[in-house]
């Protein structure tokens, strides 16, 4: 018996091997690798022994019923069940083991505890069914009596069947229910488990409590993902930090000391709130009694106030009044200048208020009460004035000034008083002569004034820039000119002169003394040598042409004076300021000979300003006679004055150039403007010449030889002399004699014969028109980069990019700024930060998401999670 | 004659100069300076320490901040004494006199009227936390109160945590309870292991999931729906405090006895997300900023250390010179990361900075500040500014210890290379560090 129980044992396990591999193969993945039948099995081609196969073995038909049964759990759980067989193995034994008990127990207690039955029920049918697994290998070992029924007892018709047991059961309570089960586990036989050890199942209920929860936080990715890319996360909800206006604050104020308390208790008095929340009349009329005396202490206070008011006013007032010295004066000045005003307004005003001021001046000329003939400024100046304190010395000095303001305001007045009478003299000298004679005399008055500013001016400045050699240069070139230029107008003054004479009187007397020598003094000499000295620059035929009368009395004098001055002025084109001057010194004394030493010399040494005169004095001379020749002749005046400038800029450059041609083309230059003088044909040079002479200055190797010694020593600089500190080891004589230490000198040597090499070593050193730059790389700009790629950084490209585009608000518009600089977490001071809300997210709109937390400030829309209802899940929103 | 040309030469004009890679781009040179004065100022206003409250008259062992309140800080001691403190004026405004033991774990619910504490004398005590206002701060300090009510339960408690948004909170003892305020008796109870549960953390982003890590050098995470722990962690050495991330709720760090902190995915626990290490002896306690970018630590070896919450490295440190022993520096590391972490509230930054929080106020201010920060963070690679932004002055056993920790694994790197060189290819396989320290994940 026991042996075919072993046996059986070993062929169901072998069975339930094969199911759990089976299962197992079910359970795990398709693609897990299966090993095939080991090929002496399979006995291909017969190429192994054939061996007996010694075990026994089912045979092929057999089929277990059981597999069914068995395999829903075991599929399920394939690994844990295979693990667990042994177990399970043992388990299987008891309940077999237990059968017999088992069923004499349910007969032995059948009547008495249905309910016991019921819970028996699923141990019957495992009986059953391992019965019936069994019966097949069941043999007879022990002699059949009533503890062992025989094979044909339990099988055949004598055999005892569950009903058997029940039908005493018969009409008592819960019978038919019991019944009804047993017939159903009859009919499907379906099989129940036994329970899972404890282990084991707490294990199944950890796993798929995990499975739950690891579900469920898997809602959190999309939210998590989204925050983790966003640029910037908000903490700072919209939220009232405190009171906002004093509103707020009043509301929730609550009295609390007994102050507070009485005011509150009148404030929130029932009347008196009744009658502010209607229209408040009540207010003002019936609960505002207020008492006789009351009203008159109000009333006194408020006098009291007003008249204190009122002083206070008036004295506000006088110190309103009381203004400084300056002040008036200041406002003296303000109104003399509005009268001024007014004058050029209203004539008839300002010749009033002329008369007034005619009259005061008149009046303080009378009392001079400003001369210091008062009995206070006497005594002062005896006292001396040196003695006196700072007020009353400015005093003095003021009534010093007054006076002499006022003195000078009478010579001023004399000036005009003179010019006036000599206009009318003029006057009645016109009255006698004809339009003509004041045409003369007015020519002869411009004449006058230019010959005067010729005369006059000769001072040339001699210090600070003004005493520069080209400065001086360009003065005197200028003087030259504005000098002719006056000579010309002379000349035309004179040709008008002549032309008013011959239509008019001949003998009048000032116009006809330029004729003959005898006249010829001051006033003509200087026109004349002008003359001449510009025709001999003009190198024209005009000098010996010229049917003029006064041209020709003086040529023979003047030939070599012209040429002489010619030469000079060639000379003067490039000569030391020391030159010139010595030029003009000896130019003045050959004037001075030619000229009988009455003759002033007036030519090269005026100044330019003598030509703005002059054009100044022509226009207004001419505006008063004929406009067409005026405008001429002013157009024709700032010529010379151009045309100096001109010379000054093209003088400097030419250095090099012949003189002759450089005089030459002054010359032109000058006359181009004064007088339309034929040129002279130009002939243009060669282009070797052209190029030569373009580039006469440029020495490009020298410059590049120099450029390559610099870098050479700016990349291995020269190596200091060697020098000792003044002072130092001059102690004593001994010391003296010693001189620069040897090693110094060593130093300097070795350092020297370094150097040397260094250059010999350059890569440049052989190449004569080459620089290759070896100096260190600047670490300046090294600072800005980084040695090797920084960590999330994949490549270099990404990385520079990265840093390109700077931050700050000066390189950025307004408007990016702030996107530019947002830091990673924004926070608001003294807001909470609760942890996460679930809400929604769409995966899909997550572009559209990181626009709105750039943009609004994402405001939290959070759902929050119902506490109570947690399966379902339904989402709320809370804000 | 003489010709006068404008002409530039390219050889005049496309030298290069001393100055010309500046002048290229003198934006950047100009943002560089200003990224270097930055990084200088930021070092030189650096005031890490904000204040010291005393009035303890034993070491503390654990603290809790009130979620409801900005400056209300709760701390237990070992001699069973419990104070609120007002941080802002740095002064007890509460006592909560009742423990006979140790307390060694507080924990305040969400609307931060109740507080929960436990100890060692097997008593969960809740206490209703007054509102403290300026007014009462003088009076205050004498005013006990009683508790609302005590739980005695069968075993001493090692921590406590409440549950977010309910009434719920848990104790870690001898096994892992979850109480309601309202019952006498623990609504559930775990128990996965027969050692004690060092650490309990709720899950604030997802309250119905708690973490807890034991002495059995375990991880294990649980869920109250189904009422069953869910997985369990197995480490090779203990993990003293474990703590979720607000604003990742999938994630949490452990501080681990191995100088280290590991962030995991409680999804997936048989690999860390990251290591933090910097710390040179074991990690003791550790909390998050409530905007989950960063964590603090604190450790055996005095310090206290910022971390990203994807960093490697720490970002900051403070050291404590005065603690020695190893509660006395965890509360320590408490109480600054807990300043910190208000701090955060309060400054709208989690650094290390000047105090003078005010400024952030003044639109003008804040906007050069976050220009400043900016320009600091793009220039942080440049060799200059990272100097001197990383630089830290490290006291010398510190320093000391870190060398050597860092000599011992190069050595057993080394040894690895070996080894793996002088053996048949793919016969060893190293593991990295993310998965090195964890033995085992049990189901």
């Amino acid at each position: 018996m026991a042996e075919t129980k072993r046996k059986t044992r070993d062929e169901g396990r072998r069975e339930r091997s094969k199911i759990g591999s089976d299962g197992e193969v079910l359970g795990q993945d398709l693609y897990e690798y299966e090993e095939g039948v080991p090929e002496e099995e399979s006995k291909k081609n017969r190429r192994f022994d054939p061996v007996d196969n010694l075990d026994y073995e089912l045979p092929e038909d057999f089929e277990d019923e059981n597999v069914s049964s068995d395999d829903d759990n075991e599929v399920k759980n394939a690994g844990v069940i295979e693990a667990e067989d042994e177990v399970k193995e043992e388990d299987e034994g008891r309940t077999i083991r237990e059968i017999p008990s088992e069923l004499l127990k349910i007969v032995s207690f059948a009547n008495s505890e249905c309910s016991y039955i019921k819970q028996c029920n699923f141990r019957v049918h495992t009986v059953i069914s391992r019965g019936r697994r069994n019966n097949v290998v069941v043999s007879e070992a022990y002699p059949e009596s009533e503890y062992n029924p025989t094979r044909d007892i339990l099988e055949g018709e004598g055999a005892l069947s569950i009903r058997d047991l029940l039908d005493p059961l018969q009409g008592k309570h819960g019978y038919s229910k019991l019944r009804k089960s047993v017939r159903t586990l009859e009919k499907k036989s379906a099989p129940i488990q036994a329970p899972l050890p404890k282990p084991v199942q707490e294990r199944l209920e950890r796993n798929a409590a995990y499975d739950k929860s690891k579900e469920e936080l898997r809602k959190w990715e999309p939210i998590i993902k989204r925050n983790r890319e966003a640029p910037t996360i908000y903490f700072d909800d919209d939220r009232d930090l405190g009171p906002s206006s004093v509103g707020t604050i009043a509301s929730e104020f609550e009295p609390r000391t007994e102050f507070e308390k009485k005011i509150a208790s009148l404030v929130y008095d029932d009347e008196v709130m009744d009658a502010h929340r209607k229209d408040g009349s009540r207010l003002r009329l019936e609960l505002n009694k207020v008492s006789a005396e009351d009203e008159k202490d109000r009333q006194n206070r408020i006098a009291k106030m007003r008249s204190l008011l009122f002083r206070h006013e008036l004295k506000s007032k006088h110190i309103k009044n009381i203004k400084s010295k300056t002040y008036h004066r200041l406002l003296k000045k303000d109104k003399l200048k509005a009268n001024s005003i007014l004058g050029q307004m209203d004539p008839e005003a300002a010749k009033e208020l002329a008369m007034k001021q005619e009259y005061e001046r008149a009046k303080e000329r009378m009392t001079l009460r400003h001369k210091g003939s008062s009995k206070w400024a006497k005594r002062i100046k005896e006292r001396g004035v040196d003695v006196q304190d700072d007020g009353t010395r400015a005093a003095i000095a003021e009534q010093q000034h007054l006076h002499a303001q006022l003195t000078r305001k009478m010579n001023s007045m004399k000036d005009s008083d003179t010019s006036s009478d000599d206009i009318s003299e003029d006057d009645d000298m016109d009255v006698n002569s004809d339009d003509e004679g004041r045409a003369s005399k007015l020519l002869e008055k411009a004449k006058e004034k230019t010959l005067k500013l010729l005369d006059e001016d000769n001072e040339v400045p001699n210090s600070g820039v003004l005493n520069l050699p080209f400065m001086e240069r360009a003065f005197k070139r200028k003087n030259e000119a504005a000098a002719e230029e006056a000579k010309l107008a002379l000349q035309e003054y004179e040709s008008w002169s002549k032309q008013l004479g011959d239509s008019g009187g001949v003998n009048n007397p000032k116009v006809g003394s330029p004729s003959g020598r005898m006249v010829f003094d001051g006033k003509e000499a200087p026109v004349s040598s002008k003359k001449t000295k510009s025709d001999n620059k003009n190198r024209s035929d005009n000098y010996y042409g010229d049917s003029d009368s006064e041209d020709d009395m003086e040529p023979r004098e003047n030939t070599d004076v012209g040429k002489y001055r010619n030469n000079d002025l060639m000379k003067d084109a490039n000569t030391s300021p020391v030159l010139c001057q010595e030029d003009s010194e000896n130019h003045k004394d050959s004037l001075v000979k030619n000229f009988d030493g009455s003759v002033q010399d007036p030519g090269p040494q005026t100044t330019h300003e003598v030509s703005i005169f002059a054009s100044g004095t022509w226009r207004r001379l001419f505006q008063m006679k004929n406009g067409s020749d005026a405008n001429a002749n002013a157009k024709k005046s700032p010529g010379p004055l151009q045309s100096v400038v001109l010379d000054q800029h093209t003088q400097e450059p030419v250095k090099d150039l012949d003189e002759d041609s450089d005089a030459d083309s002054e010359g032109q230059m000058v006359d181009g403007v004064l007088s339309a003088v034929p040129e002279p044909s130009y002939q243009l040079p060669s282009q070797e010449e052209l190029i030569r002479q373009a580039f006469a200055a440029d020495n490009v190797e020298d410059e590049f030889k120099k450029t390559k010694e610099d870098i050479l020593n700016e990349e291995n600089p020269e190596p200091e002399k060697p020098v000792l500190l003044p002072g130092w080891g001059q102690w004593t004589n001994v010391q003296k004699k010693k001189g620069i230490p040897s090693y110094m000198q060593k130093e300097h040597e070795s350092a020297k014969k370094k150097r040397e090499e260094a250059i010999k070593q350059r890569k440049d050193a052989n190449l004569k028109h080459v620089i290759i730059s070896e100096k260190p790389p600047n670490k300046k700009a090294q600072k800005l980069f980084t040695q090797s790629l920084p960590y999330p950084f994949t490549s270099k490209e990404i990385f520079e990019q990265s840093i390109r585009m700077p931050l700050g608000p000066e390189f950025n518009p307004a408007s990016t700024v702030g996107a530019l600089n947002r830091p990673e977490v924004i926070k608001k001071p003294g807001v909470i930060i609760k942890p996460i809300e679930f809400e929604e997210v769409n995966a899909y709109e997550k572009l559209e998401g990181h626009r709105k937390t750039e943009q609004n400030h994402q405001k939290n829309n959070k759902s929050k999670s119902n506490s109570h209802s947690r399966k379902n899940m339904t989402y709320m929103k809370t804000k | 004659m003489k010709v006068k040309v404008i002409s530039r030469s390219t050889d005049e004009h496309t030298k290069e100069r001393s100055q010309d890679l500046q002048h290229s781009n003198p934006e950047k040179a100009v943002e560089y300076v200003r990224a270097l004065n930055a990084a200088k100022l930021d070092k030189i206003f650096a005031r890490p320490f904000v204040g010291a409250m005393d009035g303890h008259i034993d070491a503390i062992s654990c603290m809790a901040k009130n979620p409801n309140h900005l400056t209300g800080i709760f701390s237990g001691s070992m001699d069973g004494d419990i104070r609120l403190w007002d941080l802002a004026s740095r002064r007890t405004v509460h006592q909560f006199p009742g423990h006979q033991g140790a307390v060694r774990g507080l924990a305040v619910s969400t609307d931060g009227h109740v507080l929960v504490s436990c100890g060692t004398d097997c008593s969960v005590r809740l206490w209703s936390v007054p509102i403290s206002t300026a007014m009462e701060l003088d009076v205050s300090s004498d005013k006990s109160v009683e508790p609302l009510e005590t739980y005695v339960w069968k075993h001493a408690f090692r921590s406590v945590d409440h549950q977010w948004n309910f009434d719920r909170f848990a104790t870690g003892g001898a096994g892992v309870e979850i109480w309601n305020h309202n019952r006498s008796a623990p609504e559930q109870s775990f128990e996965w292991g027969t050692d004690t549960v060092i650490s309990v953390r709720f899950n604030p982003g997802q309250p119905d999931i708690l973490a807890t890590s034991a002495s059995d050098r375990s991880i294990a995470l649980y869920d109250l729906r189904m009422g069953k722990p869910a997985a369990k962690l197995i480490m090779a050495t203990k993990t003293n405090s474990i703590c979720w991330n607000p604003m990742e709720p999938i994630n949490f760090t452990a501080a681990n006895e191995d100088c280290n902190c590991y962030s995991f995915d409680s999804r997936k626990l048989n690999e860390a997300k990251c290591v933090h290490k910097d710390h040179v002896s074991a990690v003791m306690d550790i909390d998050y900023s409530p905007t989950g970018r960063e964590f603090v630590t604190g450790s055996y070896d005095r310090t206290v250390r910022i971390f990203q919450y994807n960093g490697g490295h720490s970002r900051e440190f403070i050291i404590q010179r005065e603690c020695k022993g190893c509660f006395v520096s965890s509360s320590a590391v408490m109480l600054v990361m807990l300043f910190l972490g208000v701090m955060t509230l309060i400054l709208g930054c989690g650094r290390l900075k000047h105090p003078n929080n005010w400024e952030f106020f003044f639109q003008e201010k804040r906007k050069r500040h976050e220009y400043h920060e900016a320009v600091k963070n793009r220039y942080k690679h440049l060799p200059e500014v990272k100097r001197i932004v990383r630089h830290r002055h490290l006291p010398k056993p510190i320093y000391k210890a870190a060398e050597l920790r860092r000599t011992m694994t190069e050595a057993e790197r080394r040894k690895e290379e070996k080894r793996k060189a002088h053996s048949a290819p793919g016969s060893i396989t190293s593991k990295p560090l993310r998965k090195r320290r964890i033995v085992k994940v049990e189901e």
